[in-house]
């Protein structure tokens, strides 16, 4: 007894930092509680208890008509092409930063190596237009074959191919149905909701003559199945994007379709 | 020393320990207040106590960060609806009746347009100044910018000439000049305001099967519900505008759920007789009553299978009321469901024909169940309140039903229209604020649904857009109830 008490009086008091630290443990555990009741993290429970009655996938659909989006959209196809050329960015060119030579203090000097100018950023060259650009704005159907839609912060985007290369500039209204059919039958609450971004994925597919997807293949994965998934689940959900236009001699299309997919 | 320790880590603590938060606002102000607090050596207890404070409002805050993510609605569809522009027909001809059909065709061809709830309609009052008759009057520069700002410019023109109607249309492009024409189409009928009206339905309905992605248009489709403007109710029919509505039964006593076939070609009721309600099949080749059988008890509310080779219904002939299939004919009669609680208002999923939605009260108040075709895999879908009358989507992802979700003494009790998706349960209420509103049933391409309100004051049949837009009253006369849309 005495003994342990001795071994107690020899140290510096520190029944008040336990007291803190006994403070902060129980604090923070209130706290992780609290946390734990606070967030909404335990929604799968209460389908259909309210509250979620107005964030639904079902807006997403085709069949169902939705209220426009108020949201300003990148309809390529009703405004603001950016002409036919020139209409996707360039990459920006990644610079490779010169190598810093080990020196060598047997060798001989070098003159210094001349920088070539393909190791060099190029100084920035005026653009020169094609002669068959059309003007921002001043027509033009799409901006090239390419078309971007976006939903609710997910974004999407396709290239078509087949016949003589030109189906998306002579038929705009029907690259403009199946970027509609698609936006609406891709429904997000698939994805794994535990990914907030995710890489491109890239999908192909072939319109038959009457109008039906076939062939839907992943050409490139994101990475997150449920997301790939997703994407093709969309494009199996389609019946018909309507029979291709009667002008066109072709026996199908090829659609590359892309999703961006951002929580 | 060990006071220093404890310090130390608390900070390291304060600040790594949200790595995955990003909330930057939240970060930016710890650090501050960390940076401030740690390092000074001012009184122990201000800087637990600030640290313990921030501990906790980024906790609080954090939770707060997170939630938003779960609130959000989502709306959103990021295409936009198609500008369309639907000028008045020119009149190709001197006839005298171009004036009176003209307007019918018009009239017709705006509002089916307008109704398909896929077009963006441009306002008349934007259009440039003069008729366009033919290909050769289209100023594309007059129409794909603002005030029109069309990208669909929907002309032609009508004209009668002895004693025939002939109309031609065109659907143009207007934002692509180089090749504009998406539809051409001639029409011919008799010069009468009926055929003229059927005239602008077709051609509503090439437009829309175009811009609608392959799915045909329901200018066509016919609805069938119960009237009592004859003195009984018996079953009638409209166009799908409300148009030319007439009796169909002469029962001459009760008759209630029209269900017409998947062809067209019957139609299968439940009426009241002498041996009590039993179901009734009319065929529209013979323009009479043909036989079904009768099987005792209660038989409500027939439902076909997509195939048509099969009909549900509800019979008490056991008693309680249950869900049974039987053939077209009425032959082969199977019993589906066995359990205490009536088992009421059966429909099929419509794009398989694998699934039965109805109706059950055997945990007390009727809730929405599915089961397989075969009778297994019986799930509840709803979890609340009162809910009735399911109406299967034609895509086969959704249900619409009407559903009390409040229910009992002291409850609000709204009767709306809901629409559940079945893969997610996920649901949204279609109908707001607007008395009774039940019997929903959705049109052919899926976008409408009609069902019944009382919001008028009495109870009448109504459509709205699946988004539940665009409400309009299509009977004003009796009392019109449980409306039932063709299938084609």
């Amino acid at each position: 007894m005495a003994a342990n008490a001795e071994i107690f009086l020899e140290h510096a008091p520190w029944g008040r930092n336990l007291a803190w630290s006994a403070g902060l443990h129980v604090a923070f555990t209130v706290a992780v509680i609290l946390y734990s009741v606070i967030s909404p993290g335990g929604h799968g429970a209460g389908w259909g208890a309210g509250g979620g009655g107005d964030a639904i996938g079902v807006t997403l659909v085709s069949t169902v008509p939705l209220p426009a989006n108020p949201a300003p959209t990148q309809n390529v196809l009703a405004n603001e092409s950016k002409g036919l050329t020139e209409s996707q960015p360039k990459p920006e060119e990644a610079t490779v930063p010169d190598a810093i030579p080990i020196p060598d203090q047997n060798a001989k000097k070098k003159p210094k190596p001349v920088v070539t100018a393909s190791q060099r950023k190029p100084p920035p060259q005026p653009v020169e237009e094609a002669n068959n650009v059309v003007p921002f704005g001043q027509g033009g159907p799409v901006s090239g074959p390419y078309g971007v839609f976006s939903a609710g912060g997910a974004k999407g985007g396709f290239g078509f191919t087949g016949g003589g290369g030109d189906f998306g500039s002579r038929f705009a209204w029907y690259v403009r149905v199946v970027q509609q059919k698609v936006s609406e039958n891709w429904l997000k609450y698939e994805v794994d909701p535990g990914i907030r971004d995710a890489q491109r994925v890239y999908l192909m597919f072939d319109i038959t003559r009457d109008g039906r997807p076939a062939n839907v293949q992943i050409e490139q994965s994101s990475g997150v199945p449920s997301l790939d998934q997703s994407a093709v689940r969309a494009l199996q959900r389609i019946d018909t994007f309507g029979p291709l236009p009667s002008d066109y001699s072709g026996n199908k299309v090829s659609v590359e379709f892309w999703f961006d997919y951002k929580r | 020393m060990a006071y220093g320790n404890l310090q130390m880590r608390i900070c390291r603590f304060t600040i790594y320990s949200y790595p995955s938060l990003n909330w930057m606002a939240i970060r930016r102000r710890f650090a501050t207040s960390v940076s401030r607090t740690c390092p000074s050596t001012r009184s122990r207890g201000s800087t637990f106590r600030s640290i313990f404070l921030g501990l906790v409002a980024a906790l609080l805050l954090a939770s707060a960060g997170l939630a938003q993510d779960w609130i959000r609605t989502g709306t959103g569809l990021g295409v936009e609806k198609v500008r369309l522009a639907v000028p008045d027909f020119k009149a190709s001809t001197q006839d005298p009746k171009n004036a009176d059909l003209s307007k019918v065709f018009n009239d017709t061809l705006w509002n089916d347009l307008d109704n398909a709830g896929i077009f963006e309609m441009v306002s008349k009052s934007f259009y440039p100044l003069g008729l366009v008759g033919a290909p050769a009057d289209v100023k594309f520069e007059a129409w794909n910018v603002a005030p029109p700002n069309a990208a669909m410019l929907v002309f032609g023109n009508l004209g009668v000439s002895g004693g025939n109607v002939t109309v031609q249309g065109w659907l143009f492009d207007v934002k692509n000049i180089t090749s504009p024409q998406v539809l051409g189409k001639q029409y011919q009928d008799t010069a009468t305001s009926d055929a003229t009206r059927t005239i602008a339905h077709k051609f509503a309905d090439e437009i829309i099967f175009r811009l609608g992605g392959g799915v045909a248009g329901i200018a066509e489709s016919k609805i069938f519900f119960v009237s009592s403007r004859s003195g009984h109710r018996e079953i009638w029919e409209m166009d799908y505008d409300g148009n030319n509505q007439h009796q169909i039964t002469h029962v001459g006593t009760i008759s209630l759920s029209p269900r017409v076939s998947p062809d067209g070609s019957r139609l299968a009721f439940s009426a009241l007789v002498k041996t009590g309600w039993e179901i009734q099949m009319y065929s529209f080749d013979l323009n009479r009553l043909v036989a079904f059988p009768r099987y005792g008890g209660t038989n409500l509310s027939p439902a076909w299978s997509p195939d048509g080779l099969k009909l549900a219904f509800s019979s008490s002939r056991t008693g309680d009321p249950e869900i049974y299939v039987v053939d077209a004919s009425g032959g082969n009669l199977k019993r589906m469901t066995a359990y205490p609680g009536p088992d009421v208002s059966p429909v099929w999923n419509r794009k398989t024909g694998a699934q039965i939605s109805w109706v059950s009260g055997r945990t007390g108040l009727p809730q929405i169940y599915t089961m397989e075709a075969d009778g297994t895999n019986v799930q509840r879908l709803t979890d609340q309140g009162y809910a009735v009358s399911p109406a299967w989507h034609p895509n086969g992802q959704y249900l619409a039903f009407s559903w009390i979700r409040h229910y009992g003494p002291g409850a609000p009790g709204a009767d709306d229209i809901y629409l559940m998706d079945l893969a997610s349960k996920q649901w949204v209420q279609l109908t707001h604020d607007g008395g009774r509103n039940d019997f929903p049933s959705w049109s052919p391409d899926g976008r409408h649904v009609v069902f019944q309100s009382s919001r008028s004051g009495s109870e009448q049949i109504w459509t709205m857009l699946a988004d539940g837009t665009n409400q309009k009253q299509l009977t004003f006369s009796g009392g019109n109830t449980q409306p039932n849309w063709s299938w084609k």
